[in-house]
């Protein structure tokens, strides 16, 4: 493959930008899960998800030849205008507590199978070997997702808790399958099998076994296309930058 | 919450070897957060949980009788002495 192209790179980005800031949310776990065991399992659930993110990078960095070069990856994951982002707002928002973060994992990693899945025969090929990667390590996030729910949905307590994470955080779950710029051109030069909002009701599907509650009553939030940033963004890329920003000349 | 004991084996012959314990609600969340807790670095590629509850126990009171029995610790020496002994003619 000579050159991604633009409009890929910026299929790619979206992607990519989805599984860092996810990453990053699950990582501020870290040290305050509910109990040691499940900080151990979440944390590792963040390292995977950054993992992937960086796969995505560097595929982008190295214009579809996967760079080994943090730098060049760094450069591209940490970009310091909120307006360069192509992330969505579902892993913009922050979790208020961990009910939303766990609904947000499970929401999350069940159309993250279905977007592995749409470019597992990609014509570019390592997209394809990150995806088949990816997919051995999130049918573990599935499992551990499940787990958690089917242990605490029962629960009157917890299980009222969660339904209120499910209904803030649909409207901006759905929005994960809002077509992403360069998307049509993906699909036509094989990047992708298809649009990813092809999927939509087969995650809206799980959505409703799952939680017992139809996703089609909950009003999506409007498409910005993702080039418009949740108000919780600003802040985490702030945290995000934290180190990078005190001697961005630094070399590590 | 129930309480699990972990065991961790490594490729081949090795046997299985308690590596610590876990707290879980459940056995399938037991198996999800211990492959985190104790295999997160592949220290083993099978893992046994046990349920604490199912261990039964032998405590020392049933145990230590066994402790001041000396005769059962057959370092072979007395019997190499009394060989050695009978193979040069001695008593």
């Amino acid at each position: 493959m000579t050159g991604l192209g633009t409009a890929v790179r910026e299929f790619l980005l979206a992607f990519a930008d989805d599984e860092h800031l996810m990453g990053q949310q699950h990582t501020e776990w870290i040290g305050v899960a509910p109990f040691l065991e499940e900080d151990l399992a979440f944390s590792s659930i963040a390292q995977d998800e950054l993992g992937h993110a960086a796969a995505l990078y560097a595929i982008v960095a190295g214009d579809g030849d996967p760079v080994d070069d943090d730098l060049r990856i760094d450069e591209l994951a940490f970009r310091p205008s909120p307006g360069d982002w192509r992330s969505a707002q579902l892993v913009e928002v922050a979790a208020g507590d961990w009910a939303h973060a766990l609904v947000r994992h499970w929401l999350y990693d069940a159309a993250e199978q279905l977007r592995w899945e749409q470019v597992a025969q990609s014509s570019l090929a390592p997209l394809a070997e990150a995806a088949a990667r990816a997919e051995r390590e999130e049918r573990y996030h599935r499992r551990h997702a499940d787990g958690l729910l089917d242990v605490l949905l029962p629960v009157p307590d917890s299980g009222e808790r969660l339904q209120t994470a499910l209904a803030d955080l649909l409207p901006l779950a759905v929005g994960l399958f809002d077509p992403v710029a360069g998307e049509v051109e993906a699909v036509a030069n094989g990047v992708a099998s298809a649009p990813f909002d092809t999927r939509l009701d087969e995650w809206t599907d799980r959505v409703r076994r799952r939680f017992d509650v139809d996703p089609s009553q909950i009003q999506p939030a409007p498409p910005t296309g993702r080039l418009e940033r949740h108000p919780d963004f600003g802040p985490m890329l702030v945290r995000m930058r934290e180190v990078m920003d005190l001697d961005p000349a630094a070399v590590w | 919450m129930r309480r699990y004991e972990v065991f961790l084996k490594k490729d081949g012959r090795d046997e299985f070897r308690h590596a610590g314990s876990l707290d879980a609600p459940d056995d399938e969340l037991a198996l999800v957060l211990a492959r985190e807790s104790y295999a997160r670095r592949a220290e083993g590629d099978r893992l046994w949980l046990v349920d604490r509850e199912h261990v039964i126990l032998g405590d020392p009171e049933f145990i230590s009788p066994n402790a001041d029995k000396p005769h059962r610790h057959n370092d072979g020496k007395a019997i190499a002495e009394h060989r050695r002994n009978v193979r040069e003619g001695g008593s």
